[in-house]
């Protein structure tokens, strides 16, 4: 009889289904991997599915696009409307982020960091945007995808400035007894190599990540905790975290994007200039 | 090159896990070859303990 229950059960609960003390006796709809992070095909061509996920990136880079196409398309000398608010957040990435690292000579690498900044930083509000809540980059391709690409402009920056066996003679440091340079010169190489990109989309990923799962998991109390009794303060605690997490992440989505920024300009930034 | 304490954090970190993945890497190696596992975790150790030497002799001095 109470297999029967739990088998009736598992048919009939689903997330918008489950309510504590509910006559189809649902457990909480924990949030997890892959559950909560796999979306069906919207349409299909071959054997390529195109998901949720590739939708949002692709709406995302349209919004960058449009926005910076208004704000820029026919500039005024004294900006006006989208006008300013591009020229504020162009500003931002230029003094906060690209000076700072690589100084003047950088400067031909603003539309880079722009665009990665303000790329991530939507795809990664899309995260708490009603209808899309869902972040692209807590599926792992998305940040490694970009990390492929800031990977290959640095280090196709670095060969070509300092020569092949100049790019990785500079990894390791100079004039340093030979003893130690055996023991730390695999460390640098396996760092500039490995961990370094490896880091980059890791960080990304993990925060975008643990940011839905942390967010599903009080949405999701709060509907199943919602009931006529004293559940409903247990749902009321629930969505007051639901809210304050909303902000915290907030922060941490614009976090992100600027740190995976930074590296980035650190990163082309030396290997223009190489370190002694 | 534009140096700044954040930057630094991020190489140190960095460099911090890449010594202890190296040398944990050669500990697991040896050990799979020569059949002594314990010599994985103190691959790892003095991976932690060379990582710590390399952040304290490049940028102690600085």
């Amino acid at each position: 009889m109470a297999a029967d229950v739990i088998a009736l059960a598992a048919i009939r609960c689903t997330e918008t289904s489950a309510h504590l003390n509910s006559a189809s006796h649902c457990g909480y709809p924990a949030p997890g991997y892959p559950s909560s992070f796999t979306y069906g095909p919207l349409f299909s061509v071959g054997s390529f599915t195109f998901n949720k996920p590739m939708l949002l990136a692709v709406i995302c880079a349209a919004i960058v696009v449009a926005f910076f196409w208004a704000a820029f398309s026919r500039p005024k000398l004294v900006p006006r409307g989208a006008q300013n608010l591009g020229e504020l957040g162009v500003l931002f990435v230029r003094d906060e982020i690209l000076r700072p690292m690589m100084g003047k000579r950088g400067d031909g690498f603003l539309p880079f960091l722009v665009s990665l900044f303000f790329f991530i930083w939507v795809m990664n509000i899309m995260e708490i945007v009603p209808v899309a809540q869902f972040p692209a980059n807590s599926e792992f391709a998305f940040p490694v995808a970009l990390m492929v690409m800031v990977y290959g402009t640095y280090n196709f920056l670095g060969i070509r400035g300092q020569g092949f066996r100049g790019y990785f003679r500079n990894m390791v440091p100079s004039g340093v007894p030979a003893y130690i340079l055996l023991i730390l010169a695999p460390v640098e190489i396996l760092q500039y190599i490995i961990i370094r990109p490896f880091t980059l989309a890791v960080r990304l990923f993990a925060n975008m990540f643990a940011g839905h799962i942390l967010l599903l998991v009080f949405t999701l109390a709060t509907w199943y905790l919602a009931s006529a009794g004293l559940g409903l303060l247990w749902s009321a605690t629930s969505f007051v975290l639901t809210v304050v997490l909303t902000a915290f992440e907030l922060l941490i989505q614009a976090l992100q994007a600027y740190i995976f920024t930074i590296l980035t300009a650190q990163y082309i930034g030396g290997a223009l200039e190489p370190e002694h | 090159m534009a140096n700044n304490s954040s930057n630094a954090g991020w190489t140190i970190f960095s460099y911090l896990i890449s010594a202890m993945i190296f040398y944990g890497g050669l500990g697991w190696v040896i050990g799979h070859w020569t059949h002594i596992a314990v010599i994985f975790p103190i691959g790892m150790l003095v991976g932690i303990g060379i990582g710590v030497f390399g952040v304290i002799y490049r940028f102690g001095r600085q």
